[in-house]
């Protein structure tokens, strides 16, 4: 007869996926079961250790256990892709977007310095080291990059979690201060920009899963290329510029780029690199529109207005066809 | 090698055992220091059948209840030995430098707190 404690350990198991219940599901009662009383089993529950190691094992036997079928040995491998690539994306539009800052601000005169040091020091002691934290944990995107293609996951996971915590403080600065939530859009699709792939990074490169592999060049070239790009679109078209133009732009020419070479590789199979791309192609649009939607009624350059729209038609229509190519990659065969 | 996978290897390396007995060996082995839960034990279990240094033994089925035993293959115990060397290597020259550092100086200087006045 099934106890209650027996009815509770298999509903938490019912977290693990089908197949690997179907092969462990009963041996893994008998070990809970062993020695715990006939008599208690039905004021027993399993713990929250138990329950979070189950959890854990959950999302490693659907990203990439051994033995796993082919559709969850493809999720860790889409997700693997996504986290790799938007770490990269982070880390040369933070670097690029700071070393612009600091060599627009040191090159026109005193008066724009002062300005850029206010930022950090002007207005009390929270917001200075809301400021300080803002400037310096975004830094280690770049850290967290480098860490994850040679293979330091445990320095690659805390420093994408440090990187993305700022993401956070315009959600939670109206739960400590007086002041309200402002541009709600914005920072909760940046807040997602940012978390997203910090979660697929620790959830997907465990400690079964393969090393990051870029599909082409050596992490130091796509780091520059990503900043080169990044940086260059900033500072030749500087009227268009907003928080998700750097992005944005690298995201569309990286991912043309990506659909180019797995043509002329005729690479089939690539499916799970393309499923990452449609993602983060997904998560760049997010952050692209709710920029825009950030300066909705204002009296915007027609400039921007027709750049911002390009780049939103640009990523959809990317999407798009990352996700046509995804579906033909993904088909079961 | 993982701590949880270098006892879970030595729990095996006598007899084949099933995942409880695992589990009570590990306690065992390590004097409580490792008490894994069970998911993280198939999560090694796992990883070390992948690896070929584990492998199925038998399955029986008691009161209804399926249990599998697991062993060592010649690779996990080849493995296993070669983890117990380098960890005996590694314990041997720290036993060593203990014994040079007591040798050239006495004691290491105490850089704590101490007894104010206590012992003057």
């Amino acid at each position: 007869m099934t106890t209650l404690l027996e009815a509770r350990y298999r509903t938490v198991l019912r977290l693990l996926p089908a197949y690997y219940r179907r092969d462990r599901e009963e041996e893994m009662v008998e070990v809970y079961l062993w020695d715990v009383d006939q008599e208690t089993q039905d004021q027993s529950r399993p713990t929250l250790g138990e329950v979070a190691s189950i959890a854990a094992l959950a999302v490693r036997s659907r990203l990439a256990a051994a033995g796993a079928p082919r559709r969850y040995a493809l999720l860790g491998s889409a997700a693997r892709n996504f986290a790799l690539y938007a770490v990269l994306l982070q880390a040369a539009a933070i670097v690029s977007d700071e070393v612009l800052r600091v060599t627009w601000s040191a090159t026109r005169g005193p008066r724009e310095w002062d300005v850029f040091l206010t930022g950090f020091t002007g207005s009390g002691p929270l917001p200075t080291v809301v400021a300080i934290a803002g400037w310096v944990l975004p830094l280690l995107w770049t850290v967290g990059f480098f860490a994850l293609v040679h293979d330091r996951r445990r320095l690659a996971r805390a420093a994408v979690l440090l990187a993305a915590l700022p993401s956070l403080w315009p959600l939670i600065e109206p739960l400590v201060t007086e002041w309200p939530l402002s541009a709600p859009y914005f920072v909760t699709a940046n807040a997602l920009f940012a978390w997203l792939p910090t979660l697929a990074l620790c959830a997907a490169y465990h400690r079964d899963a393969p090393p990051a592999v870029l599909p082409v060049g050596t992490p130091g070239l796509a780091f520059l290329a990503c900043c080169v790009v990044t940086g260059g679109s900033v500072a030749l078209l500087p009227t268009m510029a907003d928080l998700a133009w750097a992005p944005a732009t690298c995201f569309v020419l990286a991912a043309l780029g990506w659909l180019l070479l797995r043509t002329r590789r005729a690479e089939s199979g690539a499916g799970s690199g393309a499923l990452a791309l449609a993602s983060l192609g997904l998560l760049v649009l997010a952050v692209r529109t709710a920029s825009l939607i950030l300066w909705l009624g204002l009296p915007l350059p027609s400039v921007y207005l027709a750049g911002a729209l390009a780049q939103a038609g640009a990523l959809t229509l990317l999407v798009v066809a990352l996700a046509v190519v995804a579906r033909r990659d993904l088909a079961p065969r | 090698m993982t701590q949880a996978a270098f006892f879970v290897l030595t729990a095996l390396a006598d007899e084949p055992r099933h995942g409880y007995g695992i589990l009570r060996e590990v306690e065992e082995l390590s004097d409580g220091a490792v008490q894994l839960r069970v998911g993280t034990l198939y999560g090694v279990l796992d990883r070390l059948t992948a690896d070929g240094l584990i492998v199925l033994d038998r399955e029986e089925v008691q009161q209804g209840r399926l249990r599998r035993y697991y062993r060592l293959t010649d690779e996990g115990m080849r493995a296993l030995s070669a983890e117990a060397e380098r960890m005996a290597a590694g314990a041997s020259a720290a036993k060593q430098r203990i014994a040079e550092g007591r040798k050239a100086g006495g004691t290491p200087p105490v850089t704590g707190p101490g007894l104010a006045g206590g012992l003057a």
